[in-house]
């Protein structure tokens, strides 16, 4: 079985920061692993801990720069990683159908059986692109999973799943492989990389390929997203205080929590 | 000359503080004011392999070097030095094992440290023997194939904790050398006439388990000598250099540690209608606590290289690194306490543990003063 995990290198801002043209200035940003991402490569790991001949494999689309972050991921367990970039991706700005069919070349030509991604991306946050994969390769889907019955995966080849819906609600679904998951945080712990994987993951794979060499070219990555302007809102803050015993205010927090919409009835 | 970490070494870095800031920071306080030993924590950092790294592939380590293991201990140690130590001195004593023991006692000491099984110690000082390692008193005696040893070892890490150590006693009294005559014996916990008393009271790394140790007519096979007989002392001095460098590097830890929460406390701290920050007198105190870390932390690295690589004798150096960045340690936790002012002197923040903590850096694995002692003796060219 082979499962491909997408992954992303998100920047992350810094709590104070400026914003140069439509982005935020290089000086303020780190990157690292989308959370998401964390959640789906763990996944794919005690996936692959659990059965025989499991290859992982992992999927970015990024500049070499994105090799420390991918990296992580190998040390984690993944097998081998591929990295999609050209000059053509280079945009302040890329679609998630755009993303959808850099995607879709790739599992053209590996064939997953299973396809985990994150339910989204920590900076551009469509909380699209595993959706819009499964769509463009004509698979099943199943977004915002946060419970994946390995076992279950393992015997039939079903991904039996809970999916979070809003308001505390759960549903239970069936999907059959070959399929896409989208995975949400909170569905396992993620590991640490041991010291040895780190060690091991210096020797593993990071293969990079061009458009060309997944049989596209510049005209299927032209995004028809664009940026036009950022800037950082007025914020307003509204705080209550409750004050009284533990009883008394957490029954009060209960209450606003409830109004809120937390919880279901 | 290569004056960079090397990707894996960045990662390397960046996760161990990633798991210390998790894992360890939530607890550090606690585990310091109860003096417990942090089992919970011990096997979250057994499944990321930190216990025994710089031990080979095939004995469960992930093969690191001296560099490394400084680079790891400086992340544990700028988060909290207690438990951070519980973490790297999780193999104490290994290093004798590794150079001089044989294939049958490396693949039975050696696997359940990395594993998380077990945890041991090195027992050199006793209640009368400090500085002064060759006047230590335990001894150990052949009778048919076992060695009995009586004495008792004072100051040891792990103590109370460990499963088993590599206890430097004398089999040899009749040698004229001074240094010759002791040997390096395994010593296991659940032996009789073993006893472990655990030592309380401590000023600083307190999660870190320290115990006197009573052997009373204990009887070891005699497999359990590790390398040559009466060569001990000569077997242990070998390892100064290493273990020296990574008392250093605790230190380059604790200094980082009480510079970073110094400088973000300073930024917090408004007085007099600013940031304190904005006052040159902190502004100096911080400058010159990054410096000599920096500069601690320089000649650590360099301390750590030589050990991994250069060809002579480093003991100067190795001497050097561990007296500099062990007074940088304890001179940066205290300005770090002086900047958070009141609030330093309670432990709602982390400097003042680090103000105790730094202290022990000065003290074990041979004092200042010994420190120097060996960087003036090779200087004037004293012999070895
Ligand atoms: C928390 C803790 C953990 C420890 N862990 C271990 C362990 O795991 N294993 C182990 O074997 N030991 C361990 N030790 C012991 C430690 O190595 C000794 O405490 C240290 O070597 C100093 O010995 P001492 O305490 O007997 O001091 P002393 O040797 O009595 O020194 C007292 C003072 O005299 C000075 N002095 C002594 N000789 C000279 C000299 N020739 N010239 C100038 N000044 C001198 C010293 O520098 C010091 O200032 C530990 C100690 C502590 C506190």
């Amino acid at each position: 079985m082979k499962v491909l995990v997408t992954v992303k290198e998100v920047a992350e801002v810094e709590d104070d920061f400026e914003i140069d043209g439509t982005g935020v200035d290089d000086r303020y940003l780190e990157y690292d692993l989308n959370e998401w991402d964390d959640y789906a490569v763990e996944e794919a790991v005690q996936l692959q801990e659990a059965g025989d001949d499991i290859e992982v494999v992992s999927v970015t689309i990024g500049p070499e720069r994105a090799e420390e972050t991918i990296r992580m991921a190998l040390a984690k367990g993944v097998d081998r990683a591929i990295r999609v970039w050209d000059d053509a991706l280079d945009q302040d700005l890329l679609d998630t159908a755009t993303k959808a069919r850099v995607f879709r070349a790739v599992v053209e030509e590996e064939e997953p059986d299973l396809i985990l991604t994150g339910v989204q991306a920590g900076d551009d946050a469509f909380g699209a692109t595993g959706v819009a994969l499964a769509e463009s390769v004509g698979q099943e889907w199943a977004a915002v999973v946060n419970q994946l019955d390995i076992d279950h995966l393992l015997a039939e080849n079903v991904a039996r799943v809970h999916r979070e819906l809003e308001g505390g609600v759960e549903e239970l679904t069936d999907v059959e492989l070959p399929a896409v998951l989208t995975i949400q945080t909170g569905i396992n712990e993620p590991r640490y990389a041991s010291l040895r994987g780190i060690r091991q993951a210096q020797s593993k794979e990071i293969a990079p390929k061009t458009l060309a060499d997944l049989g596209l070219e510049a005209g299927d990555v032209e995004s028809s997203l664009f940026l036009t302007e950022m800037y950082e809102p007025e914020s307003e803050s509204d705080a209550t205080l409750f004050e009284g015993s533990a009883e008394e205010t957490a029954a009060e927090l209960a209450s606003v929590l409830r109004e809120k919409g937390v919880g279901a009835e | 000359m290569d004056y960079a970490l090397s990707e894996e070494q960045r990662a390397v870095v960046e996760e161990v503080r990633r798991f210390a800031e998790n894992e360890i920071a939530p607890l550090a306080a606690e585990y310091d004011r109860e003096e417990k030993y942090p089992y919970e924590v011990m096997e979250k950092a057994t499944e990321m392999g930190l216990p025994g790294a710089h031990f080979p592939v095939e004995y469960g380590g992930a093969g690191y070097s001296t560099l490394e293991m400084a680079l790891i201990t400086e992340e544990l140690f700028a988060v909290d030095p207690g438990i951070g130590l519980c973490i790297t001195s999780a193999g104490f004593g290994a290093e004798a094992l590794l150079e001089f023991g044989t294939d049958e006692q490396k693949e039975r000491f050696l696997p359940p440290i990395t594993d998380g099984e077990s945890v041991m110690g090195a027992a050199i000082s006793e209640p009368q023997a400090g500085s002064d390692v060759t006047s230590i008193d335990t001894t150990a005696e052949k009778d048919g194939d076992e060695w009995v040893l009586n004495g008792n070892k004072m100051w040891i890490t792990n103590g109370s904790v460990g499963d088993y150590f590599v206890v430097m006693c004398e089999t040899d009294p009749e040698v004229d050398d001074r240094y010759a005559g002791f040997s390096q014996i395994v010593v296991e916990a659940d032996r009789d006439g073993f006893s472990a008393e655990k030592i309380t009271g401590k000023l600083g790394i307190r999660a870190s388990d320290t115990a006197e140790l009573l052997f009373d007519d204990v009887r070891v096979p005699e497999g359990n000598l590790v390398g040559q007989r009466g060569m001990g002392f000569l077997q242990l001095m070998q390892f100064f250099d290493e273990t020296r460098t990574s008392v250093a590097a605790q230190a380059v830890g604790i200094a980082k540690g009480a510079n970073e929460r110094a400088l973000s406390y300073a930024e917090e701290r408004e007085q007099f209608g600013r940031s304190i920050s904005d006052f040159q007198a902190i502004q100096h105190k911080l400058a010159d606590m990054h410096t000599r870390t920096e500069a601690a932390r320089q000649l650590t690295y360099k301390s750590a290289w030589s050990v991994d690589h250069a060809e002579d004798d480093l003991t100067a150096l190795a001497s050097m690194a561990k007296e500099f960045a062990s007074r940088v340690a304890t001179d940066c936790a205290d300005e770090a306490v002086q900047i958070h002012g009141g609030a330093g002197y309670v432990d709602d923040f982390d400097v003042g543990r680090l103000y105790r903590d730094s202290k022990i850096t000065q003290i074990y694995e041979g004092t200042t003063e010994v420190q120097k002692n060996i960087v003036a003796r090779e200087l004037l060219g004293k012999g070895t």
